[in-house]
């Protein structure tokens, strides 16, 4: 690999804007196009921007080329609808606004409850018509692709480092009890141990709370210029580093193992690109589509050995809030993580931590919170990395 | 090799299976009860899924070639809802494993374990391969070397 240290976009980019609809395990009698626009038209107003001011869309559902027909946005120069998770979309605007393709994106993400996830949604015959691919013929049930694949290496995790269920039972709970101080979280009610183990098995030995939850709500962002944040309602929360990394044994039965694959790749590129680095982080957000890829990012971070992410979970462990606070002060997924806010792709993780930075997280708010860092994405293809703070 | 069946003939018999000119060859094999995967001719390393050059010295003479299908289970999960398919019951949970074959390290392939109990179904056990067939098609399954079942 060539080039880590090239990094002539850092701190140049900003967020200055982050906002959300809330989220809820519920199919809403609201399009895509629906929620998107509402978060999209909430993060143009909290920086005290108007539609003019934005010449660059970036999302995947919706379409940019929808977006700004629902938006009413008048010219754009620069438009991209990268895959999820959506450190993709962050990095790619904050590239095109480094480059000079345009100046003041607006980054965007609705969360769906799609007909293949859920039974309610596959009753929805709009949320039939609004998921693609429902009707074409499915191969059977023999492979790891897509997300079994979590379900495979968290059997590989179990096996190499002799754990049990329980180890992946503190990353649901730690979720779920932030998320009873997020009022946009859709699962806010306490979770036990008991709780976790009594779950419904889905592809054991994941059970229904080692899966994030499938939601229907939105998020959005103002990706811009460093000197143009500065002059915005909100303070800018600086883009330090960015990263996707990905390896070449990248299909789900190919991954060489737990300690080779995207991750690694993350980590190793932020240590090199950024100013900062776990020991000055004021919130950590590991991401939580399954148990198990918190579990093995907090092992490849370098918070523990590999292997004790879960007996280091539980050594920081605030018994009286029920969840982790590393070294006593670092929360994890403080808003409830995609286990417990909603199956965001990361947007929740990324909003979060510049609420956190900006200072308006509420009943969740690290005091002086000034460093984030967010691991994102699983092991195959989409592990990511953002590190964020603000000066 | 002159009669083989067709590529439209061939999309009939797997249904749902994304097939590419870079696959087809491996699925004509199991239509012969053969598990082929792409061995280079150039440099003789194995790779999978099937590509269309030698990921390892970019030949392009790939060759879809017989492997024993003996392994060792590499990951184990067991499915108590998925997709529909024949002869596929999700009350007894259904064992998917990756097994990862004896001609390479790292050289793996994906499929259940037929006539074993769930709980002997273990990663570390040694496998062999069989066929069985899903709505008339041979399917490659592994059973348990030493099963007691």
């Amino acid at each position: 690999m060539t080039g880590a240290a090239r990094h002539p976009m850092k701190d140049r980019v900003a967020i200055a804007a982050a906002s959300t609809t809330g989220f809820v395990a519920q199919n809403l009698d609201r399009s895509h196009a629906s929620l998107a626009a509402e978060a999209c038209i909430d993060a143009i107003r909290a920086c005290g921007l108007t539609r003019e001011d934005i010449d660059g869309l970036c999302g995947s559902w919706p379409s940019a080329s929808v977006m700004q027909s629902t938006l009413g946005i008048p010219e754009i120069t620069w438009s991209g609808n990268p895959v999820i998770p959506l450190v993709d979309h962050v990095a790619t605007a904050a590239a095109a606004v480094h480059a000079g393709l345009c100046e003041v994106v607006l980054v965007y993400h609705a969360a769906y409850r799609a007909a293949w996830n859920t039974a309610a949604a596959l009753k929805d015959p709009f949320r039939r018509i609004a998921t693609p691919g429902l009707s074409d013929p499915q191969p059977g049930p023999e492979t790891m692709a897509a997300s079994v694949g979590y379900a495979g290496w968290a059997s590989r995790y179990m096996y190499e480092y002799g754990l049990a269920r329980e180890d992946f039972g503190v990353v649901a709970i730690n979720s779920r009890s932030n998320a009873a101080r997020n009022p946009a979280a859709a699962m806010r009610g306490p979770m036990t141990m008991t709780d976790y183990l009594g779950a419904r098995m889905i592809r054991e030995p994941l059970c229904l709370y080692d899966m994030d939850i499938s939601v229907d709500g939105a998020d959005a962002f103002i990706v811009t210029t460093a000197e143009r944040a500065r002059d915005l309602a909100l303070p800018p929360v600086l883009i330090n580093a960015a990263v996707l990394g990905q390896v070449r044994h990248n299909e789900e039965d190919q991954t060489v193992s737990l300690r080779n694959h995207g991750q690694q790749v993350v980590i190793n590129t932020l240590k090199a690109k950024g100013d900062f680095w776990i020991d000055d982080i004021d919130v950590y957000f590991p991401y939580d589509g399954f148990t198990p890829i918190t579990l093995n990012w907090i092992d490849n971070a370098g918070w523990c050995k590999p292997g004790e992410a879960a007996a280091f979970l539980r050594d920081h462990w605030d018994e009286a809030a029920g969840r982790v606070l590393i070294n006593g002060r670092i929360p994890v997924n403080p808003h409830g993580g995609s286990l417990s806010e909603g199956a965001t792709q990361a947007s929740g993780h990324i909003r979060e931590a510049v609420h956190q930075l900006q200072g308006i997280a509420a009943d969740r708010q690290v005091p002086d919170a000034r460093r984030a860092l967010i691991t994102a994405g699983g092991f195959f293809f989409n592990a990511q990395g953002l590190m964020v703070h603000r000066v | 090799m002159s009669i083989e069946v067709s590529n439209e003939g061939l999309v009939q018999r797997f249904p749902g299976e994304l097939l590419t000119h870079d696959n087809a060859d491996h699925y004509r094999g199991r239509l012969r009860h053969e598990l082929l995967l792409n061995l280079c001719g150039a440099c003789r390393v194995w790779h999978a899924p099937p590509r269309p050059v030698c990921p390892e010295c970019w030949s392009d003479r790939v060759l879809a070639t017989p492997v024993t299908g003996n392994g060792i289970i590499f990951m184990a999960i067991f499915l108590h809802q998925g997709p529909p398919a024949a002869g596929v019951d999700y009350s007894t949970p259904y064992p998917v494993v990756t097994v990862e074959l004896e001609e390479q390290d790292g050289l793996r392939f994906t499929s259940t374990v037929v006539g074993a109990r769930n709980e002997e179904i273990r990663i570390g056990a040694p496998v062999r391969l069989e066929w069985i067939d899903r709505a008339g098609t041979p399917m490659p399954v592994f059973a348990l070397r030493n099963s007691t079942s």
